[in-house]
């Protein structure tokens, strides 16, 4: 795959990519931020209805306990009120009627107290007072029956008494004491249960904060990246992170549409510094080609003028020259058509050292108005790069256009096409003419940016230059000390496989 | 009678094979130079009457040779070759004194014209076109 696949794909491509981005299901942040909170709206309800009930059930808890208490109170008054009866023959009415009350109290409230509470015990209570109130009726009975307060088996009934009277006591105040710890029990509950229910609440929220904002950070740090990319001039598009579509999807999509405006504003910017360039050259080239037209007219004439004079072999040699020259002429004219040509972006494997060469000869005669020498020096065997060719010429002619504008008497031109650092070509392009100065060196790539008066310069060259590089995942580095030398280092990886080591 | 020496300097070869014939049959002394730098020192060496240059050399042009010559002897006449690029320097040529200058591509017989008019003018009268 080369870094133009994306830029020769149709339009129908481009829109599918744009449709393959849109038509994934949706799982917006908005969604997912109305979730979390919709979650943690749910828990507070069940939490909190939660302790609304247990608060309802302490209240009911408390009833029951005071019912128990009021029942034992009353119990016991009959117990006491017994006990004068038989220490001194008094209040047995009043134990009676304490008794009675009691029993009203269990009748009343003995639903009350299946539903809610512990369950034993309670029957054997009722049975065991219903059974004291019967002695106690009994007793009264004979006390009526016998007006000299002797009673039959008085001791008998006592003790009957005393047996239920302690049972229903124990029972009563066990099962009080049983609610009581219930109720205790709640009581400790509805105490912790809010406690608990923040902890975990601090821990959710711990978690939904580092999960939502991972899920920010990672599209951001990866958005700040593809950023960089492109501003290295890589303008693929950029891939979702996600199978699901969120507010960065369209975000991603804006960016591709941006991509895509870019990269068909920087092909018509090199489009027409190219132009320029042709424009540059043309004169050149037309004195170029005066030399072997001129040749071939004066060559024809003096056949024309001599013709009878002519041996044979001069004959030969001049018809040998006449064919020569044309050919000579349809290589500059062609030298300079294949890089005017409309290009259709295609990426061959290049030699990079005959293109350099091409590149040079087109540049020659800019060069030789000004008596300024190039010197070509390429290494022998060295593996072929993958490129567009008009391209990869354009960056050369740049850089040695700009070197030709640099140079004053006595300038030099050197071009080193060699092996670089592992899997790299370099192209260096070096002159001794006025140099950049270190401050203006960090500018020079910046479009517009040029030092050349108006008209002259456009400042585009060098930037389209590392355009054109960056696309073919190489890189442009000057290096320059004012007054002595500027390098132009183009380096550019080769053709992966190819090389013979 | 004696016969003008001309020197003719153009770095492409077949220039100076093509024109050497011609000016031989007019009746001029022909010396070809195609390296700018034997140019130079031929002219130092010895006066010639007319030179003959064309003005984008490699390393040396036609303006330095002018230079040299109207350095070395300021009677000999220059003629110059010019390019299609290359107007400015012809017109710096022509202040520098050159004695005419004739554009590539060119027909022979107009630069032998040349030739056969700056020999007269310099008293060969029996040279002709
Ligand atoms: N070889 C060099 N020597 C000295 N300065 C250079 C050299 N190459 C580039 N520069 C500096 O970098 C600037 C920017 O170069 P760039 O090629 O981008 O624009 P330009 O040459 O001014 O305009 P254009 O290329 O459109 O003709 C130049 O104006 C010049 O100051
Ligand atoms: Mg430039």
């Amino acid at each position: 795959m080369t870094p133009d696949t994306i830029a020769a794909q149709g339009k129908n491509d481009i829109a599918a990519d744009e449709k393959d981005l849109l038509e994934r299901p949706v799982f917006s942040f908005r969604f997912q931020i109305i979730l979390g909170f919709f979650t943690f709206f749910i828990l507070s309800v069940v939490v909190t209805v939660g302790a609304m009930i247990t608060i309802n059930q302490i209240e009911k808890k408390i009833t029951t306990v005071q019912t128990w208490e009021q029942f034992l109170f009353n119990i016991e008054q009959a117990r006491r009120w017994e006990k004068n009866f038989f220490l001194y023959g008094t209040n047995l009415e009043d134990a009676l009627s304490s008794t009675t009350e009691a029993q009203a109290i269990l009748a009343e409230n003995l639903k009350k107290f299946e539903g809610s509470s512990i369950p034993a015990a309670k029957e054997n209570i009722k049975k065991h007072l219903d059974l004291y109130h019967g002695k106690l009726l009994q007793l009264n009975q004979l006390v009526k029956e016998s007006p000299d307060h002797s009673i039959p088996r008085a001791d008998l009934i006592e003790n009957d008494l005393r047996r239920y009277g302690a049972s229903i006591v124990g029972d009563a105040a066990d099962l009080t004491a049983r609610e009581h710890d219930l109720l205790f029990r709640w009581l400790q509950l509805v105490q912790r249960v809010p406690a608990y229910f923040l902890v975990f609440l601090f821990f959710l929220m711990i978690y939904m904060t580092r999960f939502l904002s991972r899920r920010f950070m990672k599209p951001l740090k990866y958005l700040v990246n593809e950023t960089r990319r492109i501003a290295r001039g890589d303008f693929t598009p950029v891939q979702p992170l996600r199978k699901f579509r969120d507010e960065f999807t369209t975000v991603e999509v804006a960016i591709n549409r941006m991509l895509r405006e870019l990269e068909s504003r920087q092909n018509s910017l090199i489009e027409s510094h190219k132009l320029r360039a042709v424009g540059i050259l043309t004169a050149g080239v037309a004195h170029e080609l005066n030399n072997p037209i001129n040749n071939i007219m004066l060559t024809a004439h003096s056949m024309l003028d001599e013709y009878d004079d002519l041996t044979k072999d001069e004959q030969i040699d001049m018809i040998t020259d006449i064919i020569g020259e044309t050919d000579r002429s349809r290589g500059i004219v062609h030298n300079l058509l294949d890089f005017t040509r409309e290009n259709k972006a295609t990426y061959d494997a290049i030699d990079l050292g005959s293109l350099v060469e091409e590149t040079t000869k087109l540049a020659k005669n800019q060069a030789r108005v000004r008596g300024i020498p190039i010197k070509l020096d390429v290494q022998p065997g060295l593996p072929p790069v993958l490129g567009d060719r008009q391209k990869l010429k354009q960056v050369f002619l740049n850089l040695i256009m700009n070197a030709l504008d640099a140079v004053g008497q006595n300038g030099l031109i050197q071009v080193r096409v060699r092996y670089h650092k592992l899997n790299y070509l370099s192209v260096q392009i070096e002159d001794n003419g006025a140099g950049i100065a270190p401050d203006v060196l960090p500018h020079i790539f910046d479009p517009f940016f040029t030092t050349k008066p108006v008209g002259k310069g456009t400042g585009l060259g060098l930037s389209v230059s590392r355009g054109i590089i960056n696309k073919h995942r190489g890189r442009i580095e000057a290096d320059s000390k004012p007054g002595a030398y500027t390098i132009f280092n183009v380096i550019l990886p080769y053709y992966p496989g190819s090389a013979n080591e | 009678m004696n016969s003008p020496e001309i020197l003719l300097i153009d770095d492409e070869p077949i220039v100076g094979q093509r024109l050497r014939t011609g000016l031989e049959k007019m009746g001029c002394k022909v010396e070809v130079a195609q390296d700018p730098k034997d140019a130079l020192a031929k002219i130092r060496g010895k006066r010639f009457d007319v030179v003959i240059t064309d003005i984008m050399m490699p390393e040396i042009n036609g303006i330095q040779v002018l230079e040299t010559v109207k350095e070395a002897n300021p009677d000999t006449q220059v003629i110059i070759i010019t390019g299609f690029a290359t107007s400015e320097l012809a017109r710096e040529a022509m202040e520098k004194g050159a004695y005419d200058m004739i554009a590539k591509p060119f027909k022979p017989a107009d630069l032998r014209g040349m030739v056969a008019k700056a020999a007269n003018e310099m008293g060969f009268t029996d040279i002709k076109e």
